[in-house]
C-alpha cells in the first residue's frame, strides 16, 4: 500500500476560503480516483461536512481523543488522503501539535506524505504567519495559495515584502485560485452540494437537479481551471505516486 | 438528465440557430426574421432572441415571437442560455448583434454551450454571413475551433454583392454547406422594413398596402429563401443520424 498522505488546508484568518479549497481538493481526488476521508474542525459545526457529508467528520483538532482519531488511523484506514481544513487561527497551534505527537518527524522520515496548503488573505498580515509556520514545515509540500474566488479587491502586496516570505519556505509553490462568479459561487452554497455535483447537476441524493446551465458552466470552468493549478503542483503524483508504490510492492 | 444512449442513432429533435456575423449591416436581422417566419410557416413554435440595440430589431419587427436579451451581467445570460438548452419543444433563434459577437462567443465556449446543446438533443447552428473582410475570416476560424460541436454554416449574402472570398470559410460539421441568400428585387425592400412585419403574416397582401405584382415577388423571393432553410434544416437536425448510418454501412 502507498503511503498515507495529509493535506492540511489552513489560514490564519477567517473568510479566507479554506473550505472552498478543501473541497477543491475533496473534488479533485474523487475524480482521480483516490479515497479520501476529511475531518473538519469547525467544532461543533462543519461547513465542509455540508458538502461532502459521506466523507467528512467534525472533530477537535487540538483534543487528544480527536488527534487520535485522525493520525492513530492513518496507515489503516481505506482513504489513501487525509484532508484536514483547520479552523480559522489554529494553523500554527495544529502544527505545533503535529510536531508534539511526532507527526512531523514521520513526515520529514518519508513515513507519511505530508503537504500544507495555506491560504493567504489579502492583507500583509497573514503574510506573517507564513513566516510563523515556516519552522514547522522544513519537509512538507507547502503551497501557498491566492485565492481569489470572491475577489473584490486586489491583493496589495509589496513583491520584494511577499518574496521574503516566500523564500523562507524551500520549495513552496504558489496556487492562484481564479475568481468564481458571485451568483454561481452561491448557488453552489444554496445546493449544498460538492462542485462536482453541481456541474453534473445532480443533488446531494445524486438524483438530476435542475440548476441554471450557465452557472454550471461558470462551475465547470472555474473547477476546470482550479484542477489545472492542481495539476500543474503535480498534486496526484504527490498524495498518490502510483508507479513508484507498484514498484515498491513488487520488490518487496 | 434526458441523456443519449451511446451507440444509438439520433436525430436532433430541435435546433438552436444564431444568427451572426463580427460585422454590422450584413443582413443578419433579415436573415433572422425570416428564419424566424420560416419556422413559424412551417407550423413550429419559435422562440427568438435578439441581441441587438438600436431600431429595426427583430423584437420590434416580430415583437410576438421575439425577446430582446442582453448579456452583460450574469442574470440576462442566465435568461438566453437557460431558455436556449432548455428541452422545451421549442425552435430558437438567436439575431447575434455584431457589438455582441465575441462576448457571446466567449461565453458559450466557456460554459460549453454547444456540448450541453447536444446532450439535450438541441442540434446547434450558426449560420454566419460571410465578408471578405479580414476580420470576419479571423472570427470564422476561431468559431471553427472554439465551438466545435456546432454546425458552422457560412451564408453567402448576394445582396451584398458578389463573392470572390467563399473559398475563404470552409465549412465545419458534418452536414454544413455554404446557404444562399438570394436578392430581393430592386425596390421591395422598402415594402418589408417597417416594423412590426412577418413573412409568415396570411393577411401579408391585404393589410400591408402591398401591390400584387409585389407580393408574388416577394412571395417568389420566399420560396427560394424557405427551399435553402429547410435544406440547411434536414443537413442540421439529421447529422447524427447520417453520421452513424454512415458508420454502420
Amino acid at each position: 500500500m502507498a503511503r498515507p498522505a495529509v493535506v492540511l488546508v489552513g489560514a490564519d484568518k477567517g473568510g479566507v476560503g479554506k473550505t472552498t479549497i478543501a473541497r477543491t481538493l475533496l473534488d479533485y481526488f474523487g475524480a482521480h480516483q483516490t479515497p479520501t476521508r476529511a475531518f473538519d474542525t469547525e467544532s461543533p459545526r462543519g461547513t465542509l461536512k455540508r458538502f461532502h457529508p459521506y466523507v467528512t467528520e467534525v472533530v477537535d483538532v487540538t483534543s487528544v481523543p480527536d488527534q487520535m482519531k485522525i493520525f492513530d488511523t492513518l496507515g489503516n484506514a481505506e482513504a489513501r488522503v487525509t484532508v484536514i481544513d483547520v479552523r480559522a487561527g489554529l494553523l500554527s497551534s495544529t502544527l505545533q501539535a503535529l510536531s508534539d505527537i511526532g507527526f512531523l518527524e514521520s513526515a520529514k522520515k518519508g513515513q507519511i506524505t505530508f503537504a500544507v496548503f495555506h491560504i493567504l488573505g489579502p492583507s500583509i498580515a497573514s503574510l506573517e504567519e507564513i513566516a510563523a509556520t515556516a519552522r514547522f514545515v522544513g519537509d512538507a509540500n507547502y503551497y501557498l495559495v491566492k485565492n481569489h474566488i470572491n475577489d473584490t479587491s486586489f491583493f496589495e502586496w509589496d513583491p520584494a515584502t511577499y518574496n521574503s516570505y516566500f523564500k523562507q519556505i524551500k520549495g513552496a509553490e504558489e496556487i492562484t485560485i481564479p475568481k468564481l462568479n458571485e451568483m454561481a459561487c452561491e448557488q453552489v452554497e444554496v445546493a449544498s452540494v460538492p462542485y462536482v455535483s453541481f456541474v453534473a447537476n445532480k443533488n446531494a441524493k445524486g438524483e438530476a437537479a435542475n440548476y441554471s446551465f450557465v452557472l454550471r458552466g461558470y462551475v465547470r470552468h472555474w473547477l476546470g481551471n482550479v484542477w489545472g493549478e492542481f495539476d500543474r503542483v503535480k498534486l496526484v503524483d504527490l498524495v498518490a505516486p502510483k508507479m513508484e508504490s507498484n514498484i515498491r510492492q513488487a520488490a518487496g | 438528465m434526458r441523456g443519449r444512449r451511446p451507440g444509438k442513432p439520433m436525430s436532433f429533435r430541435n435546433s438552436v440557430t444564431i444568427v451572426a456575423s463580427p460585422r454590422p449591416r450584413v443582413g443578419k436581422t433579415l436573415l433572422a426574421r425570416l428564419l424566424t417566419d420560416f419556422h413559424l410557416h412551417e407550423g413550429r413554435s419559435v422562440a427568438a432572441f435578439d441581441l441587438n440595440s438600436g431600431e429595426g430589431t427583430l423584437a420590434q419587427f416580430l415583437p410576438e415571437h421575439a425577446t430582446a436579451s442582453e448579456i452583460v451581467d450574469i442574470q440576462g445570460q442566465m435568461a438566453l442560455f437557460d431558455r436556449l438548452v432548455a428541452d422545451d419543444g421549442t425552435t430558437k433563434i438567436v439575431d447575434l448583434g455584431s457589438e455582441s459577437f465575441e462576448s457571446f462567443f466567449a461565453l458559450a465556449s466557456q460554459i460549453g454551450f454547444a456540448e450541453e446543446a447536444r446532450r439535450r438533443g438541441i442540434a446547434p447552428a450558426i449560420l454566419f454571413v460571410i465578408t471578405p473582410d479580414h476580420t470576419s475570416v479571423e472570427a470564422y476560424r476561431g468559431l471553427r475551433r472554439r465551438l466545435s460541436p456546432a454546425t458552422l454554416a457560412p451564408v453567402l449574402n448576394e445582396m451584398l454583392g458578389p463573392a470572390q472570398h467563399r473559398d475563404k470559410y470552409p465549412t465545419s460539421g458534418s452536414g454544413a454547406s455554404l446557404a444562399r441568400f438570394p436578392v430581393l428585387a430592386p425596390g421591395l425592400r422598402r415594402y418589408i422594413e417597417k416594423p412590426p412585419f412577418s413573412f409568415a403574416d396570411s393577411r401579408l397582401a391585404n393589410a400591408k398596402d402591398i401591390p400584387l405584382d409585389v407580393h408574388i415577388e416577394l412571395q417568389r423571393w420566399l420560396r427560394k429563401i424557405y427551399l435553402e432553410f429547410r435544406e440547411l434544416d434536414l443537413r442540421i437536425l439529421l447529422v447524427d443520424l447520417q453520421s452513424s448510418i454512415r458508420l454502420q454501412s
